[in-house]
């Protein structure tokens, strides 16, 4: 009897080990991956490094984050199909309420886990012209000009390439006798100046700048700053439209793929440093809106005054958007189908 | 002549002047707008060229970018497909994040053994043990792979025939039944935490660990073969700690007799073996000259109630030296310990262990009773690379491979030395049956040397040549004793071809 119970208490040994086998992926891990949308990648290379510096003096650890960019909703779509990211900084909720939607990967209400609608940072759209502004560009109505070669991303894959459309719309609804059909006719002219279609605002620049196509890009505040400064106020200028979008992208962690890998508290602490005065440093050096109005003051003369609007306001939000927009068979297709 | 006279000419070429610088200023200025005409006409040109010029540049530019976005989908697609490879390692296909992975993976080897004479060869019952002849003796495929990345599976079936010295072999060498030899499932949690499970090799015997591909000799050592645990069912927890420089393992098995190998799904009593294993490369990344050195220990622990797990013994040779009568059986507590090290160093390579089982049994035969009985068994092992390639306890890489009908490099070749002993107890003797009709007498000891030549074509195909020759201690004979038990001595040469992928 004595030597069954022995045998049977090495069995419960055995299996305990063999469960905590199973059960260790759940032992912490110290790299990130952080999935984010395609301009981003200075500003998280410069950030990543800020806070594994932080992170190893506040906790004694190494931390490795690594990033992956693209447009946003086909990086959505990446962490739907299986790509482990521990945190997402898209560039629209939309895209990150498909995490919700269509992969059950975060609670549907996650964007009210982190201040400012979890957005710690704004921007907006602009245009970019070739220095001189050789087709006198000066607003949106302008991109419509036949002879204009207008460069975009596809609203399909680029969460930004969705602002760029949706500023003009909205510009289009503010003009005299401004209604849905006259922003289709708008939009429906300026995709006519559209040569190519890039997936992701960062390929927009590309072909812009590196390969010299177009007249006008639209695009993000952040990458036309970016692009004067890294080529020199010499080869382009920016144009400020009259009215233009607020762009508040998000950031959220992904709670399954924490939970399963046990990353979480480092997630959650990954995004909450991007609050902090040193991450909202980090970010206004970027060219991205802070929203912490201390830093904010400090960086309000690189950015131009703009009148903005918002996705709420305009277009009942970012679903109701989506839907009519963007959605197969939405306006978008319409517009461009009809070229 | 008068002065009018003079003077008309002159006034007539004057008027002429006159005339003709009246008309002059006309014809320059229609030559001038024409000019500036023309002059017009040519920037105008000079315009729509140049800006048919940027148009054609811009069309050129688009159309360029274009495809370069094709291009960069389709690379990306491709990254992204499935990796179909075929190689010397085998065939696999694999998923682009890795995670997924199936391969096909074969060994074979085909052996002839050429004993010492007619007097060498031994029947059990009607059956050939040990004769010239040729033998496939692994016919393995493997079928292994990796689900989500840590998940893992390994099948390996045995097409050759079986009678490899394991304690279930006798009567099996010639019915050519497919046998499962790996069986099992993976979970890898992380280098230090692995689980595995079903049919496979306890975490024991070192040489044993070692792929059969990569042995040094044609059959493995008496610790292998005649003591530790072959391959069994049951569970293990195994991993690499301290940065890698110590692997341990504890496992939980049906249990199976020295050497054996566990055949069936069925266990045949309720009593299950514990294996654990401890081994360190403390040196490893260090560079010097203790680099290639590991050392450590292992055992397994069982308690049998009258089961009939007990094995036979044989030599190299397959020549069975030892049998423990059927009215014996295991009875009590059966306990295993094998210390184990190797060396690697450049081309020098040295392997050795021991391996000790104290085995309780008992008799049901009058007078015989029972005992604890202590068997062991060790090897040393000496291999060196001629060629100067490294030696290690995995395959060898030759630097120059050999190609057939081609110019070619040598292959590697590799010269070994082993000894090795078996040692029964004294006791084991009053547990065999030298009388009985037809049983083969036995011997309670067996020292052997051997020498074997290794010629390495490439990384998957080798040939072998071992002799070696075995003395047989403590003789009984009995009547159907076979005759390297007569002659108290085996020597035999075996070859082998192998192929491994």
């Amino acid at each position: 009897m004595q030597r069954k119970t022995a045998k049977f208490k090495a069995l419960v040994a055995i299996l305990g080990l063999a469960a905590a086998a199973l059960a260790s992926p759940a032992r912490a891990e110290t790299t990130l991956l952080n999935v984010s949308y395609d301009p981003t990648r200075e500003l998280y290379t410069e950030y990543n490094a800020a806070f594994a510096k932080y992170w190893k003096e506040k906790s004694g650890e190494v931390v490795t984050v690594k990033q992956s960019h693209g447009g946003a909703a086909k990086q959505a779509r990446a962490v739907i199909d299986g790509l482990q990211a521990d945190v997402v900084t898209l560039a629209l909720s939309y895209d990150i309420d498909e995490l919700h939607a269509k992969g059950k990967l975060i609670p549907a209400d996650w964007q009210k886990r982190l201040p400012n609608n979890s957005s710690p940072y704004t921007s907006t759209i602009v245009l970019l012209v070739r220095k001189g502004n050789p087709k006198n560009i000066k607003d949106w109505g302008d991109l419509a000009k036949p002879g204009t070669a207008v460069i975009t991303p596809n609203p399909k894959t680029s969460g930004g390439a969705r602002y760029n459309y949706l500023a003009a719309w909205g510009w289009a609804l503010q003009q005299p006798g401004g209604n849905d059909k006259t922003a289709q006719d708008l939009l429906t002219k300026i995709y006519k100046n559209v040569p190519v279609l890039d997936s992701g605002a960062r390929g927009s620049t590309t072909t812009f700048i590196e390969r010299g196509i177009g007249d006008v890009l639209i695009t993000w505040e952040n990458e036309a700053l970016l692009a004067v400064k890294e080529l020199g106020p010499d080869k382009f200028d920016i144009v400020v439209p009259s009215l233009s979008v607020l762009a508040e992208p998000p950031v959220t962690v992904v709670d399954k793929v924490t939970n399963r890998r046990g990353t979480r508290k480092l997630a959650e602490a990954y995004l909450n440093y991007l609050y902090s005065d040193e991450g909202q440093d980090i970010a206004g050096k970027h060219f991205y809106r802070p929203t912490n109005e201390k830093v904010a003051k400090k960086y309000e003369k690189q950015f131009p005054k703009v009148k903005l609007f918002t996705v709420d306001e305009t277009f009942g939000g970012w679903q109701k958007a989506q839907k009519t927009h963007f959605a197969d068979g939405g306006l978008f297709d319409r517009i461009y189908g009809i070229r | 002549m008068s002065n009018s006279a003079r003077i008309g000419p002159l006034v007539g070429v004057l008027a002429l002047a006159g005339l003709a610088s009246l008309s002059l200023p006309a014809h320059a200025a229609s030559t001038q707008d024409e000019l500036e005409a023309l002059k017009q006409t040519v920037r105008e040109l000079q315009k729509r060229l140049e800006a048919l010029d940027q148009a054609v540049d811009q069309k050129v530019k688009i159309v360029e970018r274009k495809q370069e976005l094709v291009n960069e989908d389709v690379s990306k697609k491709l990254k992204d497909a499935p990796t179909v490879t075929a190689s010397n390692k085998g065939f696999s296909i694999r998923s682009s994040d890795k995670d997924f992975e199936f391969k096909l993976r074969g060994l074979a080897h085909v052996d002839y053994r050429a004993y010492d004479g007619d007097a060498n060869e031994q029947t059990t019952g009607n059956v050939p043990v040990a004769t010239d002849g040729f033998l496939a003796r692994r016919l393995r495929p493997t079928f292994e792979g990796t689900l989500f990345g840590k998940y893992g599976f390994r099948f390996t079936p045995e097409f050759a025939e079986s009678g490899d010295g394991g304690a279930a072999a006798s009567g099996d060498r010639r019915n050519n039944r497919v046998r499962v030899v790996d069986a099992y499932f993976d979970v890898n949690a992380n280098d230090a935490y692995k689980f595995r499970i079903g049919k496979h090799k306890p975490f024991v015997g070192l040489e044993r660990l070692q792929s059969g591909s990569d042995i040094k000799f044609i059959e493995r050592s008496y610790v292998s073969n005649n003591i530790l645990p072959n391959r069994d069912i049951g569970v293990s927890v195994h991993g690499d700690v301290l940065d890698k420089k110590l692997s341990y393992a504890v496992g939980y098995f049906n249990g199976v007799a020295d050497g054996g190998d566990n055949f069936t799904s069925v266990d045949d009593n309720t009593d299950k073996d514990f294996a654990w294993r401890l081994f360190s490369t403390p040196f490893t990344g260090s560079g010097g000259i203790l680099e290639g050195l590991g050392f450590g220990v292992a055992g397994t622990w069982a308690n049998d109630s009258n089961t009939n797990a007990l094995p036979r013994y044989r030599t190299p040779g397959q020549n069975q030296f030892f049998a423990y009568r059927s009215t014996t059986t295991a009875n009590g507590s059966r306990s295993r310990i094998s210390p184990q090290a190797y060396y690697y160093n450049g081309p020098l390579g040295v392997l050795a262990e021991y391996a000790q089982v104290k085995q309780d049994v008992s008799s049901s035969t009058a007078g015989v009773g029972s005992a604890e009985l202590k068997n062991d068994a060790w090897q040393i092992a000496v291999t060196w690379l001629l060629t100067g390639e490294d030696a290690s306890f995995k395959g060898v890489k030759p630097l120059q491979p050999f190609k057939f009908g081609e110019p070619s490099g040598w292959g590697a070749w590799e010269v070994g030395l082993r000894y090795q002993e078996n040692n029964l107890d004294r006791d084991a003797a009053r547990f065999a049956d030298p009388t009985a009709t037809n049983r083969p007498g036995f011997a309670l000891g067996v020292r052997t040397w051997g020498v074997g030549l290794s010629w390495y074509h490439n990384e998957n195909s080798k040939f072998l040549v071992n002799y070696e020759s075995t003395c047989l201690d403590d003789v009984t004979a009995g009547t159907g004793a076979s005759a390297v038990l007569r002659g108290d001595k085996e020597r035999f040469l075996s070859f082998r071809y192998q192929v491994a992928y």
